[in-house]
């Protein structure tokens, strides 16, 4: 089974291999918020609100993983978990993007192929040679949108993830989309990581538009 | 974290009482999975001695009340303390789990819907 951050990774990429054009911003914090999503569904660590404590340091067995717990748990002050998303997003997403590139290669998801442009610079691209976890993470994700029922918590957080990060559009129309918002606005409030992460998402895309504003035209 | 059980027709009345955190949250988790595993799948969490949920003890909820739904029945809440009421709300269980004032509000409410279904 795959983890949250292989499988939001995974839904990143497009049919030739490369990642989906999002905001950065919106990339790295959602790899951020799945690391944290990943360790807390781990039982590694709790949060609330203001606080975001490890009850169990003991590592996990995924490196994408470890690194951050082992972070946090020897940070000698407690942040919140949106400090610990702002933090994570900034010093471990690349790192551990790449590191769910290579797990989805060793497991056959992926294979690794590096094209020539401007013929000179390589650029690394990851096609999908075994769509099946992809798929199933498809039909997850519209199972839980269409219905009503109570979802997984897990469920929960992967939408939360897709709708953060932008990937929701490569999957649904747009009008399939309007019409399951109501529900992606029910799930996303659910995980606490998801709101928190979210929530800095939206913070500095705005903080973006109104910098945009004072720009001279 | 204390749970006291009880049944209390028509429902499985699970009492929890201190912190729901992410060193109980298991254990509650595993005792709701018991009660619908029992067959009693209408269960009332009754909160009125819980002093604090995190959110690991959310998606213990969360779990109990999807696994009371998928067996044909419900979990619902009593008697949340306000700053535990506000966590809820703010991650928007209401539309998931229903919540009581008191247990025998729930109990009423829960003979209405069994006696209506």
């Amino acid at each position: 089974m795959l983890n949250l951050v292989e499988e939001i990774v995974l839904l990143m990429i497009d049919d030739e291999g490369s990642f989906i054009p999002v905001r950065d911003t919106a990339f790295d914090h959602s790899v951020a918020g799945a690391v944290l999503m990943d360790l807390a569904f781990a039982n590694r660590i709790d949060t609330d609100s203001d606080r975001l404590t490890v009850i169990d340091s003991s590592p996990t067995g995924s490196a994408m993983l470890d690194s951050a717990l082992s972070l946090i748990a020897s940070s000698e002050e407690t942040r919140s978990p949106s400090a610990w998303i702002a933090a994570l997003a900034t010093d471990e997403a690349r790192p551990v993007r790449d590191m769910a590139l290579d797990s989805l290669v060793e497991r056959g998801i992926l294979e690794r192929s590096g094209a020539k442009f401007l013929w000179v610079f390589e650029r690394l691209r990851h096609p999908i040679v075994d769509d099946r976890e992809e798929r199933a993470v498809k039909r997850r994700i519209a199972g839980v949108l269409l219905s009503d029922d109570i979802p997984d918590p897990r469920d929960a957080a992967l939408i939360c993830l897709a709708d953060a990060c932008g990937v929701l559009p490569a999957i649904f129309s747009v009008q399939e989309i309007e019409k399951a918002r109501p529900r992606i606005e029910q799930l996303r409030k659910l995980d606490l990581i998801g709101r928190e992460m979210s929530g800095a998402i939206e913070e500095i895309e705005r903080s973006i538009i109104v910098a945009m504003s004072y720009m001279p035209h | 974290m204390e749970l006291d059980e009880q049944r209390q027709d028509p429902l499985a009345t699970v009492a929890v009482s201190g912190r729901v955190d992410g060193a109980t949250a298991p254990v509650l988790e595993q005792r709701l999975k018991a009660v619908v595993e029992r067959g009693d799948c209408n269960v009332l969490l009754d909160c009125a001695e819980m002093d604090y949920i995190s959110s690991a003890g959310l998606r213990a909820l969360l779990v109990g009340a999807k696994s009371c739904q998928q067996n044909g029945g419900r979990l619902v809440v009593c008697g949340l303390r306000p700053a535990c009421k506000t966590v809820f709300e703010v991650s928007g269980f209401f539309s998931f789990i229903d919540c009581h004032d008191t247990r025998d509000d729930a109990l009423l409410a829960a003979k209405a819907r069994l006696a209506g279904e």
